[in-house]
């Protein structure tokens, strides 16, 4: 059976968009809800449980979405420049990696 | 008109006009309460907690515990209970019989006959009422926290609370809120719990309750409203402020997505025990005291964690509907679907493979991204006045930080008494 995966959805605001523009990675973005851009990087349940000790605010959605939420703008902020600086979504384990 | 309340009981309001309570407050021994306390006194007083006239005494703590009924045989779930500590109770003297003047802010609030002076297992308090008696179940710690004695007895104002900006024209006790259900000509009335900012998902809730709520019912003139009851009390850091959640809620109503003729907001004051099935049972007993003939529910109402299953609160109400005077509307989640273009309902749509889910929580990591969320997802008026709260009330942030709970303005005060 395939691992079961928890994404981290960066939204992309009109900051975030003209990055991936500018790197040619506008093709990236998924679309959900509605009209909204994403990003989304995959955890797997050992990067999930690091994400929710070393960022303390984050919280796992277990309910509804399954998903990994309320990290820090910085937080996120950092992920998506590793996401651009890769031009990769899978980028998890090194960025977690300083950590 | 008798207003008739939980438990059959009249509802009455006891409350003091102000010289009786100047002339019947003057030399008591006065003990200042915490805000749970307070909170908990307006809600006896005003007849929230109708048929309760006061603090719970041993006996009825132990029948709340063991049989889910206070010794008059009314359903009533969660204890409502007034703590010292040995050493407050004898350094002042207090004994069964005394009168207590209550104070809040340092000032008059309310009078305490003290009836009784009593001990209780807090662990069997627990396990009866959460099911659990672990310290990390948020209801258990509140219950640890209590001090060691409890007192039982009547509670009447002696001070109505002042309520502060913005909340004012939302604090609407059962009385005046029967009668205002009477002026709009609603024969039924859903009410909606919440501690959130509502986003769609939310406000399909309201409206398939709404539908739910109205059946048979005549279509001529509007004769079902939904009453959205914000529970105010203890916060938690990253929940949304107060005002956030109570203004938004209002805006609804002002930007259309309801009217006047449909929708109403209001506050209780309450601090949430997360209780799960107990604590559905005592928003149902809140709100049949509002005047409310129908309460939405949906999964793991008032729940936390993992403590409860999703439907366990449903059941409990089966169990005891007959003596309920308020009629559950069960909810299923909404959803977007992006192959039907809407907010759909997972008991309607069938594209399961398409369907997108949202929580409050991923609408707070929208918004804390800096995105503005499509306005299917989460209405524009409602996200303006989002941020216009962080602004104006949240020190820049439209969720609890430190500095809201060290700095911001109390919901009420007890001002100074006087005849
Ligand atoms: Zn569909």
């Amino acid at each position: 059976m395939a691992e079961e995966k928890f994404p981290i959805n960066i939204w992309v605001n009109e900051e975030r968009y003209e990055k991936l523009q500018t790197a040619g990675l506008a093709d990236m973005c998924e679309e959900m809800l509605a009209g909204l851009k994403v990003i989304r990087v995959y955890a797997n349940s050992a990067q999930r449980d690091k994400i929710l000790q070393v960022f303390p605010t984050a919280k796992f959605d277990s309910a509804t979405t399954k998903s990994i939420e309320l990290l820090p703008r910085e937080v996120k902020d950092a992920i998506f420049g590793k996401v651009v600086e890769k031009r990769s979504i899978d980028i998890l384990e090194e960025f977690l990696g300083q950590y | 008109m008798a207003e008739i309340g939980h438990g059959g009981k009249e509802i009455v309001e006891r409350i003091l006009g102000p010289a009786e309570a100047v002339a019947q407050t003057k030399g008591l021994k006065s003990v200042e309460v915490r805000s749970q306390i307070a909170n908990e006194i307006i809600d006896i007083a005003y007849g929230w907690f109708t048929p309760l006239v006061g603090f719970m005494g041993k006996a009825d703590l132990d029948s709340v515990c063991k049989k889910m009924r206070l010794t008059n045989g009314a359903v009533w779930s969660i204890p409502i209970l007034f703590d010292l500590s040995e050493g407050e109770v004898s350094d002042n003297g207090i004994k069964e019989g005394d009168s207590l003047l209550l104070t809040y802010d340092e000032n008059p609030m309310a009078i305490f006959e003290v009836e009784e002076i009593y001990d209780y297992d807090k662990g069997e308090m627990c396990q009866a009422v959460y099911g659990t008696t672990e310290d990390k179940h948020p209801g258990c710690a509140r219950t640890y926290q209590y001090k060691d004695k409890f007192l039982g007895g009547k509670i009447t104002l002696a001070n109505r609370p002042k309520i502060n900006p913005p909340y004012a024209p939302y604090f609407i006790p059962p009385l005046e809120m029967r009668k205002r259900f009477r002026e709009k000509g609603w024969e039924r009335v859903v009410a909606h719990q919440t501690r959130n900012v509502p986003h769609t998902g939310h406000e399909w809730l309201m409206k398939g309750a709404w539908f739910q709520a109205y059946a048979e019912l005549s279509i001529e003139k509007p004769l079902v409203g939904v009453l959205v009851n914000a529970i105010i009390g203890a916060k938690r850091k990253g929940d949304y402020i107060d005002e956030a959640i109570i203004l938004t809620h209002d805006e609804l109503r002002k930007s259309g997505y309801f009217g006047d003729h449909n929708h109403l907001t209001s506050l209780t004051f309450w601090d949430m025990r997360y209780a799960g099935p107990r604590e559905a049972i005592f928003h149902a007993m809140l709100r049949t005291n509002l005047g409310l003939t129908h309460h939405m529910y949906g999964r793991d109402h008032a729940g936390v964690g993992t403590y409860y299953g999703a439907y366990d609160a449903h059941r409990l109400l089966a169990t005891v509907q007959d003596e309920l005077a308020i009629t559950p509307v069960y909810s299923m989640n909404w959803l977007y679907c992006p192959h039907c273009g809407e907010i759909t309902s997972e008991g309607l749509c069938n594209h399961r493979q398409e369907w997108q889910m949202f929580s409050g929580t991923l609408i707070r990591s929208i918004v804390q991204d800096g995105v503005k969320p499509p306005r299917l997802i989460f209405r524009p008026e409602v996200f303006d006045l989002v941020m216009e709260c962080a602004e104006k009330y949240g020190f820049g942030s439209p969720f609890v930080t430190d500095e809201y709970l060290e700095k911001r303005t109390p919901v009420f005060n007890i001002p100074p008494l006087s005849a």
